[in-house]
């Protein structure tokens, strides 16, 4: 939708709204393994994502790309880039992962938002302890 | 579709829509300003003169601003002095509600208007949370069992599914009826010692500027009494060297808008604070995003990030220093500054209430060109209002 005042005179400005016009969702996730193990590179732990959403989806259902924006090896948080129509799949497949090299994990989703700013100012990081 | 503008004075905040009000989707609004300082001025200061007194209209309090200053190798003195000067907050561990309402402290704080409070690590999809604002105004969000329990007067929260399980409950502690003494006061201090002993952990701040003796002495009697830290806003800067940055020239708005869309600059700039790059061109696998078309490249930038209880009149005061920035000629032709608003804060732009579901994002970019012309972004979450 878009919007300008209806006179050419005087509006300063000009307001539009763009009403859950976003392309793409961005997910702030963390992966959490039973071994504690930390020596996990950005391409596996893509690869591991993308084989999960295969393994629920199959070939043809888990076929859409997602992106690894940035991934912190310490701390094995990540943050991802996915089409808003690939989302909930993407979702899902990330809640169902149980195992990484036979071994037990799971992912925590710490946010999820249609905008990449929100998740640079959460609140609920704000820690004063 | 663009007006140019003929006078300041006349220049008014368009009128809502009525249907967004309450979006209900994650929205983004975009509003793109002509000509000047002084337009500039005036429409930011109808925000703060109409909604609540603020335009971080988020609830009055961000947790955290940050600033993008492109082609920028020291972050200006005046603008670091600033950011040094910003006033201390609390954190106040285990606060009965009801201390605040406690007659001394609502005379001497609560009714001079320079108060702000949170609740703080309470989550507005499950706990109770509470909220003071500088406009008298204490905000109860409560879940349904509480609200049962209160006996006050309250409206069911607009973000409520099918069954009505949130409350809001609003006391206006500059009405008549407010009085310490009269009945209704009795009544609400009654509920909240007696009903529901509401306690939580609390963020404090007041605006600096309005020292008096009187207030600061009741403030300080409160917070004796409990067990409570003071925090300054911490500063952190980055400095960025030799990347992308998205071109925008003040004659980009003055047409049909730029062209990458609002979406792919909030992106960007979302990137940026997150230290992500763009990617590799020969090896796409883990991402293929890439800074928004055109963009030319930035020898340096300077990323500063403030994160606390931060106060309106502060970032006032910060957004007029950054307008100052482009009085001498500059390489670049934008800054960028954005404010994030707490997202479990039980108001938000202004007094529109405001829930989480996903997210609960409330924030604004405004986004200043050389010739003081400007674009400001403020995007909400589903359960959110419509900014002004």
């Amino acid at each position: 939708m878009r919007r300008a005042d209806a006179t050419e005179e005087p509006a300063a400005f000009e307001r539009r709204v763009y009403r859950n016009a976003a392309a793409h969702h961005y997910m702030k996730i963390g992966l959490v393994l039973e071994s504690g193990e930390r020596n996990i590179g950005a391409v596996q732990f893509k690869q591991l994502i993308v084989s999960a959403v295969r393994d629920l989806y199959g070939e043809v259902g888990g076929a859409f790309n997602f992106d690894v924006l940035c991934y912190d090896e310490s701390a094995l948080t990540a943050v991802l880039r996915v089409y808003n129509s690939g989302l909930v799949k993407l979702w899902s497949a990330l809640t169902l992962l149980g195992s990484y090299k036979n071994k037990l994990c799971a992912v925590r989703v710490m946010q999820v938002s249609p905008f990449l700013l929100a998740l640079s100012g959460n609140s609920r990081e704000l820690d004063l302890d | 579709m663009r007006a140019e503008l003929t006078s300041v004075r006349e220049v008014q905040l368009p009128e809502r829509e009525i249907s967004l009000r309450h979006p209900r989707v994650p929205t983004l609004f975009q509003l793109q300003g002509k000509e000047g300082g002084r337009v500039f001025l005036s429409v930011f200061l109808s925000f703060c003169l109409s909604f609540c007194p603020c335009l971080s209209c988020v609830v009055c309090s961000s947790p955290q601003v940050s600033v993008l200053i492109p082609e920028c190798a020291v972050l200006p003195a005046t603008v670091a002095g600033l950011m040094d000067s910003f006033g201390p907050y609390y954190r106040v561990r285990d606060l009965p509600v009801y201390k605040l309402l406690e007659e001394n402290f609502l005379e001497n704080v609560l009714k001079r208007g320079n108060f702000y409070a949170l609740s703080y690590k309470t989550r507005i999809d499950e706990d109770n949370t509470v909220a003071f604002l500088p406009t008298g105004q204490l905000i109860l969000s409560v879940d349904k069992d509480t609200y049962e329990r209160l006996g006050l007067e309250g409206k069911p929260s607009q973000y409520n599914h099918r069954q009505v399980m949130r409350y809001v409950v609003t006391v206006d502690v500059t009405e008549k009826s407010m009085a310490p003494g009269s009945k209704r006061y009795q009544r609400v201090l009654a509920s909240l010692t007696e009903r529901v002993p509401m306690k939580c952990d609390f963020l404090f701040s007041r605006h600096k500027n309005a020292a008096a003796a009187a207030e600061d002495g009741a403030l300080k009697a409160l917070l004796s009494q409990f067990k409570y830290d003071t925090h300054k806003p911490i500063l952190k800067t980055h400095t960025l060297k030799d990347m992308l940055h998205p071109s925008l020239k003040s004659s980009d708005l003055r047409g049909d808008g730029p062209l990458f869309s609002p979406h792919h600059f909030l992106e960007w700039l979302g990137a940026v604070n997150l230290d992500i790059t763009c990617s590799d061109p020969v090896d796409s696998f883990l991402s293929i995003y890439n800074c928004p078309e055109p963009h030319t490249p930035m020898s340096q930038g300077m990323l500063c990030t403030l994160t606390g209880l931060l106060l309106p009149e502060d970032l006032h005061s910060l957004l007029q220093e950054l307008r100052n920035y482009f009085d001498e000629p500059k390489f670049s032709s934008w800054l960028a500054m954005t404010v994030h608003g707490f997202v479990d804060s039980p108001v938000a732009w202004g007094t529109t209430e405001h829930g989480f579901l996903k997210g609960g994002e409330n924030f604004y970019t405004i986004v200043v060109l050389n010739n003081q012309d400007y674009w400001l972004h403020m995007a909400t979450g589903s359960h959110d209002g419509c900014p002004p």
